[in-house]
């Protein structure tokens, strides 16, 4: 196995900056070389950005001579998912589709990233246009996971989530439209957090599903993902559905203390059939540590829960299948080759551009758009979204966080379940109505079933990021879960 | 067969904003293809829509222009269809939740805008205003492209349009034409649009049937796209009128469909017919919250509004004594009547103004739009005092018209330059009708046994003969007092 | 359906699809049970009304960037092929 070690937490990255101990070229070197060692066999990337962050290091350590960083993620390396647009970038959402594209632009959330001084590295897989929940479906290839390279690292921000499992990267940016970045942080053992829809501005993050799409971020703990958080989050002019309300200083608001909380537990959520009893197990245990941290848990209900996965499906396929008519080779990306005409055109392009359960969702989200199906399902997944929302208005009228499994069993193994498309998105079932509903959801380590990372995961109401960070950290200076590193590269 | 003809309009008109409905792309016409785009316009991944506020302030004015109910939420949604100028494969237009609904214009009645006595008026209804994207454009001349391509050009992508949809209570093409007019004069006069069909941003698409005279029910209709001109949109009325009216006759069926005119054959053809309806799937545009318009910023927009063609209509009649025509036909367009308004502070005297400016610098204009015009009011009024002050005979001043309008210029000068004064000296007008008396010894003796018209023949004689500078009444005068003596 | 998405299946493709299609539909048929009456549908999570951008034009693309990405581009033009008057427009 590779001789290369695994980066700390931007935390230490940053001590030891800080110190002078390290530079930020010293660290990008070890971050790349870090990555060329082992991502051969765990394919978290889709590409690296070599010089490009050579150049960025070097500019943040000549900054932070002259006593000028720009923030206290300055000159630390972080992956994007590739599905964020960086100008003079390759953009591949690992799809055939968009081969060639490159970015003209630059979106929100990476130029904060870089404005905060942050080295972007390279770009991690997804499944294709970010559809999917295994990083399977990629035209690149299945990313593995880390902790067993023949199992999946879940989806659809597997690269992200191994990228930082694997200590490529300490950090990296996901996005999660029904899990993507929580059910991939459970598999692979990190902290992944989907804020509040329209806390971090969706310019520049390719769609999928424009209502439930949010950017979000993968760390090793809590007080990293704090950092991250607060440097991409805030108002953008761009995004007609960012929140205009300034971001508070998450950071400062890990207190360690959980005592004033009162944290629910759905009564639908724990249920022993279809939930493995190791995670089971594992997040019942994580739940008492923070009942003796002092805070109260007590138990709440959300009846709607079991149409949350078929209010989703309908939902997201209907915006996907119009967020991908662009994708029609006439002003970038690919196009068939000698179209005879402009029908063939577009036919070709398409059916060769796209993978399989892409074309399968733009297919369903097509039929339940179309005439005379319109109310049946969309109508019809809107209203319950309703329904849904309302079960978390009044559940956090009884509690600030709620607890559940991020996701019913661990990292399933590669090929295990692309040939039962139900099956897959059936796994999604404690992540989706987070998007439905808007709120913010947190995943994070908390220990293991059979030798697997089991996430437990926290949901708050709209703008709570800074209690689910401030538990999440708590929780983490109690336990050492969070330390556990893979073992397979 | 007798039928009723009935006719429902689609209006586009562009928005006069500077950027564009959803993307600060420059709004820019006649640019080479691909100048005037933002990477929202080109539909790139990652990109999202902001909604202009001008285009937003406009929309309201047209619908509070036409009476129409302002909605305080409105929804924009997509309309899915593929087409290359058409980036996203979706148009962001308003559906189920529209702007407004529920208004109405008043045209001249009997479908002639020229000839209504400006009395009799008839109530069109309009079904709704939305605002929506324009696509981009397609270039489809072999000449330009080459046989086998189309050529994509998205400058326009993303314009900001109004539509306006009328209920369908138009009876003949020439009312639609008149109905156009109007809603064209109202659109300009609040300046919330340029109109100009030449450009393509004062587009038309109609839905005609037919039916029995009497029937209640409508009959199968069918849509005329892109109709460019006024006249386009009466010629290709009428010939999609005939030829329904044929089917009919035959005892056969229209066909719902989408038709095309074509000028050069002056024919209707179909374009693709719509047994398979065009399904849209139309939903929620998820990237944008609906638009909340509150009656407060409605009231300020109404306060805002320029005054409308029917107020200015009455205020001519009251404020100039203007004839009710006279007052009709100077407030057809906004730039008429202010133009109007203007010259007549600078030359007192409206009456004379209104005559001029309706006969002489109408005729002067021709098919031109005034702004396009050089002359200001001020040198018309100018033109028009040298004639009461007896400078230049109406004949000298009428023919510098079309020079005025074409350059513009200080008539004054241009009168002394050429020599244009009017002949004030009684001596050179006397020789001249003694010359012309002399030289027509039979007309003389034609009018003194008493054939008055002959005096008019005299009097054109001694015009000629001073080139059209002799004062017409003093020559009147002398021709009167020479031949009756 | 396929047609207006502009993708193209084989036979056996179809197949496979439709069977998924039907899975996926059957078990979204759930949604049956719940009571939905009177339930505005909730397209926004977000309580905010659109925001309204000022009317500003920023400079336009360089245009060579514009059809930088383009498959096929001539002058600054994308290029398609012929487009059948008539064929497939909105
Ligand atoms: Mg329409
Ligand atoms: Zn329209």
């Amino acid at each position: 196995m590779p001789d290369s070690r695994p980066l700390p937490s931007v935390g230490e990255l940053r001590r030891a900056l800080d110190a002078g101990e390290l530079s930020s070229v010293e660290i990008t070197e070890a971050s790349l070389e870090r990555a060329e060692s082992i991502d051969g066999s765990l394919r978290a990337f889709t590409g690296m950005r070599s010089e490009g962050a050579r150049g960025d290091a070097a500019a943040s350590d000549a900054r932070r001579v002259e006593g000028k960083g720009l923030s206290s993620i300055d000159g630390i390396p972080v992956a994007i998912k590739d599905n964020m647009v960086m100008e003079g970038e390759p953009t591949t959402c690992a799809s055939r589709i968009l081969e060639g594209f490159v970015s003209p632009y630059t979106g929100t959330a990476v130029g904060k990233l870089r404005a905060a001084g942050a080295v972007i590295v390279g770009r991690t897989n997804l499944d294709e246009f970010a559809m999917g929940s295994s990083t399977e479906h990629s035209c690149f290839g299945a990313t593995r996971n880390p902790w067993d390279l023949d199992r999946a690292p879940g989806g659809s921000s597997g690269g992200s989530a191994a990228a930082v499992a694997a200590g490529i990267v300490p950090a990296a940016l996901g996005s999660d439209t029904g899990g993507s970045i929580r059910q991939p942080a459970a598999h692979c053992g990190v902290l992944g957090i989907k804020p509040t829809y329209g806390l971090v501005s969706r310019w520049g993050l390719v769609a999928f599903a424009s209502s439930l799409d949010q950017i979000g971020v993968f760390a090793r703990d809590a007080s990293d993902a704090a950092l991250l958080l607060g440097a991409i989050a805030g108002h953008d002019e761009r995004d007609s559905t960012s929140i205009p309300e300034p971001v508070p200083d998450y950071r400062a608001a890990q207190t360690g203390d959980v005592s004033d909380l009162v944290i629910g537990l759905p009564r639908e959520y724990f249920v022993s059939d279809g939930v493995d009893a190791g995670v089971l197990d594992a997040v019942r245990a994580a739940v008492a540590v923070l009942e003796a941290a002092g805070a109260k848990v007590r138990e709440v209900s959300l009846p709607h829960t079991r149409y949350a996965v078929a209010t989703y499906y309908l939902i997201a396929t209907a915006e996907a299948s119009s967020n991908l008519a662009r994708y029609d080779g006439v002003r970038y990306g690919r196009r068939a080759d000698d179209p005879s005409g402009l029908s063939d055109m577009y036919h070709r392009t398409r059916s060769e551009g796209f993978g399989d359960e892409v074309k399968r969702r733009i297919m369903l989200g097509t039929y339940v758009l179309s005439a005379g199906y319109y109310d049946a399902y969309y109508r019809k997944a809107q209203q319950v979204r309703g329904l849904l929302a309302r079960d978390f208005q009044g559940a956090f009228r009884l509690c600030d966080v709620i607890a559940t499994p991020t996701c019913p069993e661990t990292a399933f193994r590669l090929g295990e379940k692309t040939g039962d498309p139900l099956a897959m998105y059936l796994g999604d079932i404690y992540t989706v109505s987070a998007n439905l509903a808007g709120i913010p959801g947190v995943s994070i380590p908390c220990g293991q079933s059979s030798g697997l990372p089991v996430g437990l995961q926290l949901l708050g109401g709209t703008l709570a990021e800074s209690t689910l960070l401030r538990v999440a950290d708590a929780y983490q200076r109690l336990t050492d879960h969070h330390e556990a590193r893979p073992t397979a590269v | 067969m007798a039928y009723e003809v009935v006719i429902g309009l689609e209006v586009h008109c562009q928005l006069r904003t500077d950027s564009k409905l959803f993307s600060p792309a420059p709004v820019s016409f006649g640019r080479e293809p691909n100048h005037s785009v933002h990477p929202i316009c080109l539909a790139l991944p990652g990109v999202l829509p902001v909604l202009n506020r001008r285009a937003v302030e406009l929309a309201v004015c047209a619908a509070l222009a036409t009476h129409c109910k302002v909605h305080t939420s409105s929804v924009f949604a997509r309309k899915n269809y593929f087409y290359p100028d058409l980036p996203k494969g979706y148009q962001i237009s308003q559906y189920e939740e529209p702007l407004a609904t529920g208004g109405y214009i008043d045209i001249p009645a009997g479908g002639d805008a020229d000839e209504g006595d400006g009395k009799a008026t008839k109530r069109i209804g309009l079904t709704r205003i939305h605002m929506e994207e324009d696509a981009g454009k397609s270039i489809h001349d072999s000449e330009v492209t080459g046989r086998f391509a189309t050529h994509v050009d998205l400058n326009r992508a993303g314009v900001p349009l109004l539509e306006i949809v009328s209920e369908p209570d138009l009876r003949s093409p020439a009312e639609a034409a008149v109905y156009l007019r109007t809603l064209r004069s109202i659109l300009r006069y609040i300046d919330v649009s340029d109109a100009d069909m030449e450009k393509g941003n004062f587009r038309c698409d109609a839905n005609v049937s037919l039916r029995e005279a009497g029937a209640r029910e409508f009959g199968i209709r069918t849509e005329l796209k892109n109709l460019n001109s006024f006249r386009n949109v009466e010629l290709a009325l009428g010939s999609e009128i005939l030829r329904q009216a044929e089917i009919l006759d035959d005892g056969g069926s229209v066909v719902q469909a989408t038709m095309a005119f074509d000028p050069v054959s002056r024919r209707t053809r179909v374009l693709r017919l719509k047994e398979n309806a065009d399904d849209y799937r139309y939903f929620p545009d998820p990237d944008l919250i609906p638009l909340v318009i509150s009656d407060a910023d409605v009231d300020r927009i109404r306060d805002e509004l320029p005054e409308l063609a029917q107020a200015r209509y009455q205020r001519f009649q009251d404020q100039y004594g203007l004839s009710e025509y006279d007052a009709r036909q100077l407030t057809i367009s906004r730039e008429l009547a202010e133009f109007f308004e203007t010259a007549v502070a600078a030359h007192g005297v409206a009456k004379t103004v209104a005559n001029w400016v309706l006969r002489d610098l109408r005729e002067a204009l021709g098919e031109r739009e005034l702004e396009d015009a050089a002359v200001t009011p001020e040198q018309f009024a100018a033109l028009l005092r040298l004639v009461d002050d007896g400078k230049l005979t109406p004949k000298s001043a009428r023919g510098l018209v079309p020079e005025l309008v074409e350059s513009g210029g200080d008539p004054e000068a241009w009168m002394r330059e050429r020599g244009l004064e009017a002949l004030s000296d009684t001596g050179v007008i006397e020789r001249a009708v003694d010359e012309v008396i002399a030289a027509h010894p039979d007309d003389v003796d034609r009018f003194r046994s008493g054939e008055q018209k002959v005096q008019n023949f005299l009097m054109g004689q001694v015009m000629k003969k001073t080139k059209g500078k002799a004062d017409p009444a003093a020559v009147r005068e002398l021709l009167t007092q020479k031949l009756g003596a | 359906m396929a047609s207006l998405a502009r993708l193209t299946y084989s036979e056996e493709e179809t197949a496979r699809l439709a069977a998924d299609l039907e899975a996926i539909l059957d078990y979204v048929e759930t949604l049956g049970e719940v009571n939905t009456e009177g339930v505005r549908p909730m397209e926004h999570v977000l309580p905010l009304e659109t925001p309204l951008r000022e009317d500003r034009a920023v400079a336009a693309m360089a245009p060579d960037r514009a059809v930088a990405n383009a498959p096929v581009a001539k002058g600054f033009a994308f290029v398609v092929p012929k487009v059948i008057d008539g064929e497939e427009e909105g």
